[in-house]
């Protein structure tokens, strides 16, 4: 019992990010560090766990998932989009049965790991990661637009990204409750909701003439592919997973 | 030079089925070419192709050309996984495939804000739809323990010998049905079809030629799963009827043109899923494949027809032109019983010959005469709203309708029942007994009868009686007017109430 608080509070979005944005020392990006060096912590700690999680640690993230999802539409900033989005999807990591929840988790740290290299490279050449005023990423930077458009597509749950497929393998497999359901069905409409409110905000529009637009460097581009293979592996184990 | 392949290898495909009578199964039985295969693949590839070749010249010197052609491709594979697949799961990656490439095709012109807005209205529907398909399979694998296709349409084809009552069977109809039914654009999910005019128009084409199709498709693939739900299947004819009707009368109101079109597609969808609903199945796919190609040829040839018209400020002539629009100065008088006998009990003749001669089952079958009628009605009213014919050729108008009338009969009944012998076989009859909508001869003969009485009455007071200037509307017409007007206030909805996609 006591180890499932513990994973409840590494993983399974009971809102600290409400305490640590109160500190002024911690910026977003440190926050999101932060989240998600917990929930890796989470996704090891939990091999240790045996049996399945109580349905009220199942309710308690879901309510927080709903509270983050609230939070989500507010902001136009990636480092908080990026833990918002991990405990979005806090729930799916005490419903699903063990391996498919810590592959979910993964393959969502793996994504957020994308978005994150997004924010900084905003942050290094346009400031900040706000991406409020930086629109039409597609027609300006189209390296910047294909990439981000991948990592919002894999955080609406579509395949053929390693998300969606984890979650369609842990509903076959799953004896689903109602419970269950009504989990699945906020989550997956939240994440989808969450991702592709940011599309139309900054992927897609007319560019902002004010701005000096800047691609990825071979770099920054070498990085996106290596993420970009590690989705698509974990997508073959999915694949697998769900016809098996 | 792909797609060309693409469709050889489709039609060697058809051909293998036609002769061997045996499906192929690949990837360890994940997919297969059966004969719904052997009928969509080759269409699926040929409008592929036209649209790849019209697309290469339209759009070339757009932004975006490559990314066009990703995406183009991208849905296209999700189309021949959704058309091949023999499994469930596979089945649900396709179906979401569909979603996301159709969104970023429809978003195409990321520049402009209505068309992304336009892309989230689509999204958000489709997403829907995904969802509810998810637990559908969800429920499928809980009830009947396989997402294997073969083997659930084996199962239940038995099942359906010895009639169940299973709600959560009747749930599992549903959510597929209503899935279906959101990317078909039937009412009241319609609402994301008509506003993605601003897409390309190779990807006009595509959406309303295939992606459109895929409610009636998927409803084709599950075709053994509603013989066990009757009450899916009455659903499914009744929105059908409304979508139909309510599209079709939106058509007529709304002032964009390519609005327009889009509640044209949305009203033939209608008539599709009441297709389905009336347990004509094959005659759904010969209607969506029909429809397809006249929607697709209708957009592609919209380019061309601009550009002719720009050379030549006249409207370009025709034949069609010369023979009804062009104005004649003599005036021949036709009492409106002529018109009417002329257009209702000769064409009853001519229908009652044509069952008889090509259908042995012609007090079997009686559900799809409704149907033909409406097909009928739908084709003679667009012949003559794009040709304005004149009370003066009013013979000529009748030779040719009668003789399209015949000739639409005559393809209509013969493929549509060979279609029906090729994909079902001896199962086609069972479909009809499921549906339960029985209707009797004499009911069919005289609904006929009233629906183009009614038709041809409208349609003489359109074209062949002078609008009276001085008469005013009355208040409940108006009112009656406005709310067609505004699309009966659902996009007023969508606008208000869902805002999750507004900029910030």
């Amino acid at each position: 019992m006591l180890m499932s608080i513990i994973l409840l509070i590494l993983a399974a979005g009971v809102p600290y990010y409400l305490i640590l944005e109160k500190n002024k020392k911690l910026n977003s990006e440190k926050i999101f560090l932060i989240s998600s060096f917990l929930v890796l912590c989470a996704i090891v700690i939990s091999s240790f766990v045996t049996g399945t999680y109580s349905s009220l640690l199942v309710i308690i993230s879901l309510l927080s998932a709903i509270f983050s999802i609230y939070k989500a539409t507010k902001t136009t900033n990636f480092y908080k989009f990026g833990y918002y989005l991990l405990f979005i999807n806090a729930p799916f990591f005490m419903l699903f049965i063990r391996e498919q929840g810590v592959l979910y988790t993964l393959s969502l740290l793996i994504t957020l790991g994308g978005v994150y290299s997004i924010a900084k490279h905003y942050d290094k050449y346009y400031g900040s990661a706000n991406y409020h005023g930086i629109s039409g990423t597609t027609l300006a930077t189209p390296y910047v637009g294909a990439f981000l458009t991948v990592y919002l597509i894999t955080l609406a749950l579509y395949p053929p990204f390693p998300n969606a497929l984890f979650l369609l393998s842990s509903m076959i497999k799953e004896e689903p409750t109602l419970l269950w359901y009504i989990v699945v069905v906020i989550v997956f409409l939240g994440n989808f909701m969450v991702a592709m409110r940011v599309m139309p905000r900054t992927v897609f529009g007319t560019p902002n003439t004010n701005l000096h637009y800047v691609d990825l460097t071979s770099k920054e581009k070498i990085i996106h592919f290596i993420i970009i293979i590690l989705l698509l592996a974990l997508s073959i184990i999915g694949f697998k997973g769900a016809i098996a | 030079m792909l797609s060309s392949m693409i469709a050889l290898l489709g039609l060697y495909g058809t051909y293998h089925v036609i002769t061997t009578d045996e499906p192929i199964h690949g990837l360890g039985g994940l997919f297969v070419f059966n004969e719904l295969s052997a009928i969509l693949v080759p269409y699926v590839a040929i409008l592929g192709l036209v649209i790849r070749k019209y697309a290469t010249k339209y759009m070339w010197d757009e932004p975006g050309y490559k990314r066009f052609f990703i995406l183009l491709n991208f849905i296209f594979s999700a189309i021949y996984m959704l058309v091949m697949s023999n499994n469930l799961v596979i089945l649900a990656i396709a179906w979401q495939l569909m979603s996301i490439s159709l969104y970023l095709l429809v978003s195409f012109n990321v520049a402009s804000k209505s068309a992304v807005k336009n892309g989230s209205w689509t999204m958000l529907i489709h997403k829907g739809a995904d969802l509810l398909f998810i637990l559908a399979v969800i429920l499928t694998y809980q009830t009947f323990g396989s997402v294997d296709l073969g083997q659930l349409s084996q199962t239940w084809l038995e099942m359906s010998k010895n009639p169940i009552d299973n709600p959560t069977i009747f749930v599992i109809g549903l959510l597929f049905l209503v899935a279906a039914m959101m990317k078909s654009a039937i009412v009241p999910f319609h609402i994301w079809l008509p506003y993605t005019s601003e897409a390309p128009t190779p990807v006009s084409a595509l959406m309303h030629a295939g992606v459109v199709n895929v409610g009636g498709i998927l409803l084709n693939k599950l075709a053994f799963l509603l013989l066990l739900t009757p009450a899916v299947l009455n659903i499914a004819f009744v929105i059908g009827l409304f979508t139909a009707i309510f599209a079709s009368v939106l058509m007529l109101v709304v002032p964009d043109i390519k609005r327009s079109l889009g509640y044209s597609t949305a009203g033939q969808m209608g008539y599709m899923i009441m297709e389905v609903g009336l347990g004509a199945f094959s005659l759904a796919i010969y209607h969506l494949m029909v429809h397809g190609i006249f929607k697709a040829t209708l957009f592609l040839e919209s380019g061309g027809l601009i550009r002719y018209a720009r050379h030549d400020p006249n409207i370009p002539q025709r034949l069609s032109y010369k023979l009804f629009w062009e104005e004649k100065t003599e005036h021949k008088s036709n009492k409106t019983f002529n018109l009417i006998a002329l257009f209702t009990i000769l064409p009853l003749l001519i229908f009652i010959g044509v069952k008889m001669v090509l259908s042995e089952e012609f007090f079997e079958f009686n559900a799809a005469i409704v149907i033909l009628a409406f097909g009928w009605l739908t084709g003679t009213q667009l012949f003559l709203s794009f040709f304005k014919v004149s009370r003066s050729d009013s013979i000529k108008v009748i030779l040719a309708l009668v003789s399209s009338f015949i000739i639409i009969l005559f393809t209509y009944e013969f493929v549509g029942l060979a279609l029906e012998h090729f994909i079902y076989g001896e199962h086609a009859l069972l479909f009809y007994g499921a549906a339960t909508l029985n209707v009797t001869i004499i009911m069919s003969m005289v609904a006929l009868a009233a629906i183009m009485i009614i038709g041809w009455l409208f349609m003489y007071k359109q074209h062949f009686v002078d609008i009276q200037k001085s008469k005013m509307p009355k208040r409940t017409q108006w009112l009656f007017y406005k709310l067609l007007a505004k699309e009966a206030y659902v996009p007023d909805f969508f606008i208000k109430y869902i805002k999750i996609f507004k900029k910030g």
